[in-house]
């Protein structure tokens, strides 16, 4: 136990250790660390509505909500009108922020290891990193990463092979599926969700 | 209740051997133009909702709040020795996988720990093995079928959801009876007419309780996050066991991830 115990600490000492090199000439993982390092200090000052704001306000920051909500769509983001559309992005967000922010809730004690970065040739970056826990495996979580003109953004996060943003989409399709193949009802379920 | 649904399994097993192979020709059809953005399979929707339902009813009356108790209740270390204990039973059958893998040396590491952790671990409690530098790995047929099909791992057959058992599809649910199959602890509590409350009963009791009490928090935040419950699990069930299937293959498989993650791109 105590061996196992002490490997697992020289293998986040790597980690930290090469984070910081890799953060250096990677603005994807600085991005990663500086979010977590926000997240870590607003967790640990604010409770209840205003870390829910808290954390909505660090979402608009650092996460390209509008680009992750269209991904959710999915297909169904064609037949979707304009006015339809900012709707759905808007109720889409509060809900990441109430997700996010039970999340993150939980984040105590826990430390994020940044590890591998890389680049894809669509201009597409995935952070990989380990969030440890004081008991049990550590979580894998990726990020990945996109410039849609304004800025590196995280476009989804995976958490030990799944992916945010898949789950919801296939979510949201098969509501939209089971309710006449239109978007509205969906959006009016969020808006209600997002109401209470 | 448990018990008795592996029983039916056991009448089941015969066949097991017909169904992975009919579970590996059918995984086999499917495999060209496959990015892994198509939602899962799920022929069988309706059934697959109705047992949901009643999976979730088992759960709220009865498995949820055992398992509620069992995480805020039971002393950790209790926890962890029962889950040593469970992980310890499946060792042998992770060993058969690995070998049917093609990695004997893994296998051999297996059954090393699997022997240090029942004599020194006092019949599994402690998982000494580990501290020793033989680290645990888990594996199953379902595992083994997804290593070997030629197809996106996303892709296992049919999904399907189990009576109690929960999500699962042709290929693993073909896998869990291959491996009751081949379980040489069920082998021989058969063999010897072992009563099922003395091994089966608790054995299958204590993994429910331990699998439960450890998604409680991530099965949660799917159903509150999520407008269809259903769609979202079964989704996110298919892109863990892909997840795992496709970190297996990594060392042989050019076809990596990130590939993968491109063409998502293209198709989005």
């Amino acid at each position: 136990m105590q061996l196992a115990s002490r490997r697992a600490v020289l293998c986040l000492a790597v980690a930290a250790l090469a984070a910081p090199a890799q953060a250096a000439n990677s603005p994807a993982a600085a991005l990663i660390e500086k979010a977590a390092n926000e997240v870590i200090a607003l967790i640990k000052a604010k409770t209840g509505r205003d870390r829910e704001a808290g954390i909505r306000a660090i979402l608009v920051a650092y996460f390209d909500l509008p680009f992750m909500g269209q991904s959710a769509l999915g297909t169904h983001w064609a037949a979707a009108s304009a006015p339809q559309r900012e709707r759905f992005l808007k109720a889409v967000a509060s809900a990441e922020a109430r997700a996010y922010s039970e999340r993150f809730g939980r984040y105590g004690g826990q430390t994020l290891a940044v590890g591998r970065v890389s680049t894809r040739p669509n201009g597409v970056t995935m952070v990989d990193s380990k969030l440890s826990q004081s008991n049990g495996q550590p979580i894998t979580i990726q990020w990945e990463l996109r410039d849609a003109g304004q800025g590196l953004r995280i476009t989804d996060v995976k958490i030990e092979g799944v992916s945010m943003v898949m789950t919801r989409r296939s979510d949201f399709n098969s509501y939209i599926q089971n309710h006449g193949g239109k978007v509205e009802p969906l959006i009016e379920e969020l808006e209600k969700r997002a109401a209470n | 209740m448990v018990a008795g649904f592996f029983k039916t399994m056991a009448a089941g097993t015969r066949h097991s051997t017909i169904a992975v192979l009919a579970a590996a020709a059918l995984l086999g059809g499917c495999a060209s133009g496959d990015t892994g953005a198509n939602e899962p399979w799920d022929p069988l929707e309706t059934p697959n909702r109705f047992i949901f339902s009643i999976n979730r009813a088992v759960d709220i009356i009865a498995i949820r709040p055992i398992a509620v108790l069992y995480r805020d209740w039971m002393p950790a270390p209790a926890q962890r020795g029962v889950h040593n204990v469970l992980d310890n039973l499946g060792e042998p059958v992770t060993a058969i996988n690995e070998v049917v893998q093609g990695d004997p040396s893994r296998a051999a590491t297996t059954m090393a720990r699997f022997l240090v952790n029942s004599t020194i671990g006092l019949a599994g409690i402690f998982d000494v093995a580990t501290s020793f530098g033989l680290t645990h790995t888990k594996e199953g047929a379902g595992n083994t079928v997804g290593y070997y099909a030629g197809v996106e791992p996303e892709n296992g057959g049919f999904y399907m959801v189990l009576p109690l058992a929960g999500p699962s599809n042709a290929r693993d649910a073909a896998g869990l009876m291959a491996d009751y199959a081949v379980d040489p602890f069920r082998i021989l509590t058969f063999a010897l007419n072992v009563d099922w409350l003395l091994y089966s009963g608790p054995r299958w009791g204590a993994t429910v309780v331990d699998v439960r009490s450890r998604t409680l928090y991530a099965l949660d935040d799917l159903e509150k996050n999520s407008v269809d419950y259903y769609a979202a699990l079964r989704s996110a069930y298919t892109q863990q066991r892909a997840d795992i299937i496709r970190q297996k293959r990594e060392k042989t498989d050019s076809r990596s991830e990130l590939q993968r993650r491109d063409n998502l791109a293209l198709v989005r």
